[in-house]
């Protein structure tokens, strides 16, 4: 679709947005403004399905980078588009990052996308004190996907706040854990860690890690 | 079956009845309301009857003893009265309407018209909320429509019936009286620039088939229905070729006024819609009650503005010549 037909449709409300608030229109306007901030290589992506209902978990520092690269990498070189959780529900900062496809970090928020066969992205908590760590999985927001069967992939993220190019090295699903109840989110959670870890490890030496 | 259809004078409960009275299993049809039924009715019995009159609500129900009951007595404000006494008739219809009904011996099965109000759009509040979620309204209509569903619930335990509370996502169309349809008729509609987030509708034919296919399933609890897809109040304003009117902060009151002058006052709930969006997961209604809605959004907003070409009629002299 052109620049001038996307506009057209802007002028006469033609465009779709969803009901969490993505629009695609939007995200395709601005591509261009966020290829001059954010060069992204991506691998292993043919694990991904063509469709339906999958989650991401992946690394993340204290910029504000990763939650792009992982958005704009994916739709790159998949064509779909995923919804990163974590936006702020205050304006207009919240409903601005919806527009490009963010959901609040809700349980229910990450079932209900999951139920309509989007990707859905969680970012693992990352640790002042061990950078070199991938991070702590939120089990809240992995439990959805134990109740719809949905897979769950661990992505490695890195590259500098201060530079353009960035890599996304996604692995293999986890395994679904063999616990029941609570604890099975738990077990999810250490997992797909232990998965982003791993891949950090194995694609990225780490002193360049660590820098 | 004995159907007893509340709020009948409506756009809606015209609409139920009609589909009503073509179901040959439906032996009789009863309806109540304050305003008389929209169009034609060729079975329905109506009595024309303030909800507030208890007495008279009491007996013609009684004497009725329905076996089902439809509550559309909802009234949403600035929909066809004002705020204060939309509320008023809302309760008092729910109570007289419901507590008589629940004496009839045969009463099976209840359908309630609620909203997706009820879930509230407090700060951080889920943004597609299932039935699953707590309703926790922050409107006085959401507030009010919560209130309802929990009287109808009691009336439901009392007759042992099944309660069946359908969430419409606010309905609009062509004939439905509604201040969401009127403030987005306007030559100028308000706008929140900062947030403009989506909001979902319903089609006034489809929230028609959800009462009737609500009242045929007999499913005990809530159920959301929601139309497909989404827009946002700047879209929508955009799609029906108006004029945007950006509002931040204080200048809702200046809003507020000013839309009121223009015949479309703006209640609180519809203020929180055009702020802080609304929709809900409705897939769950097509397991349950077994209706998934024709009319995506966007269709229903073209719908609501497309007005069918005024075509005078010839005079009598001229027909004649």
């Amino acid at each position: 679709m052109t620049e001038q037909s996307l506009l057209r449709r802007r002028m006469d409300g033609s465009y779709t947005v969803d009901e969490w608030g993505l629009d695609t229109d939007l995200v395709q306007l601005l591509s261009p403004a966020l290829a001059l901030r954010w060069q992204v290589v991506v691998e292993g992506e043919d694990a991904l399905p063509e469709s339906g209902p999958a989650l991401l978990v992946f690394n993340r520092r204290f910029g504000w980078s990763e939650p792009f690269v992982v958005s704009r990498g994916i739709r790159q070189a998949t064509g779909r588009y995923v919804r990163v959780t974590g936006a702020p529900d205050v304006a207009p900062v919240g409903p601005g990052l919806r527009r490009l496809g963010a959901v609040l970090a809700r349980p229910d928020e990450v079932g209900g996308l999951l139920r309509s066969d989007q990707l859905v992205a969680v970012a693992l908590r990352a640790s002042p004190r061990h950078r070199q760590l991938a991070g702590t999985a939120p089990p809240a927001l992995l439990a959805p996907a134990l109740v719809t069967g949905a897979p769950v992939f661990p992505v490695a993220v890195t590259g500098r706040e201060i530079g353009r190019r960035w890599r996304l090295v996604i692995g293999p699903p986890v395994e679904p854990p063999t616990s029941r109840g609570p604890l099975a989110a738990e077990e999810l959670g250490d997992r797909v860690r232990a998965g982003v870890q791993t891949l950090l490890d194995d694609a990225f030496p780490p002193s360049r890690f660590r820098s | 079956m004995r159907v007893l259809v509340t709020g009948m004078g409506g756009e809606i409960g015209t609409r139920v009845a009609n589909l009503i009275e073509a179901d040959d299993r439906v032996d009789d049809i009863l309806g109540v309301d304050i305003d008389p039924p929209r169009r034609r009715l060729r079975r329905a019995e109506f009595h024309r009857v303030d909800p507030r009159d208890r007495r008279k609500l009491v007996r013609i129900i009684r004497d009725f003893q329905p076996t089902a009951v439809v509550h559309l007595g909802v009234y949403e404000p600035n929909a066809r009265c004002g705020p204060a006494l939309a509320r008023e008739l809302t309760h008092q219809c729910t109570v007289t309407a419901l507590g008589a009904a629940a004496e009839s011996p045969d009463l099976d099965r209840i359908v309630v018209r609620s909203g997706i109000e009820v879930y509230g759009r407090g700060r951080g509040a889920p943004t597609r909320p299932d039935e699953s979620i707590a309703p926790e309204p922050t409107s006085p209509y959401g507030r009010s429509l919560l209130e309802m569903e929990n009287m109808a619930r009691e009336a439901g335990v009392v007759a042992n019936a099944a309660v069946t509370a359908l969430r419409c996502a606010p309905i609009v169309g062509p004939h439905m009286a509604s201040p969401l349809g009127r403030l987005l008729r306007l030559p100028v509609v308000p706008v929140a620039p900062l947030s403009d987030l989506p909001f979902s509708l319903l089609h006034e034919r489809d929230a028609a088939a959800a009462f009737v296919n609500g009242l045929e399933c007999g499913f005990d609890g809530a159920v959301n229905v929601v139309a497909p897809g989404a827009v946002t109040p700047m879209q929508a304003a955009r799609i029906g070729g108006r004029a945007v009117l950006p509002t931040v902060g204080p200048s809702w009151l200046f809003a507020r006024v000013f839309t009121e002058l223009l015949g479309a006052p703006l209640p609180a709930h519809v203020r929180e819609l055009l702020m802080r969006g609304r929709t809900a997961d409705g897939s769950f209604a097509e397991k349950t009650i077994g209706m998934a809605p024709q009319h995506a959004t966007p269709e229903v907003v073209k719908d609501l503005y497309e007005w069918a070409t005024v075509t005078y009629l010839r005079g009598a002299e001229e027909a004649a010549a």
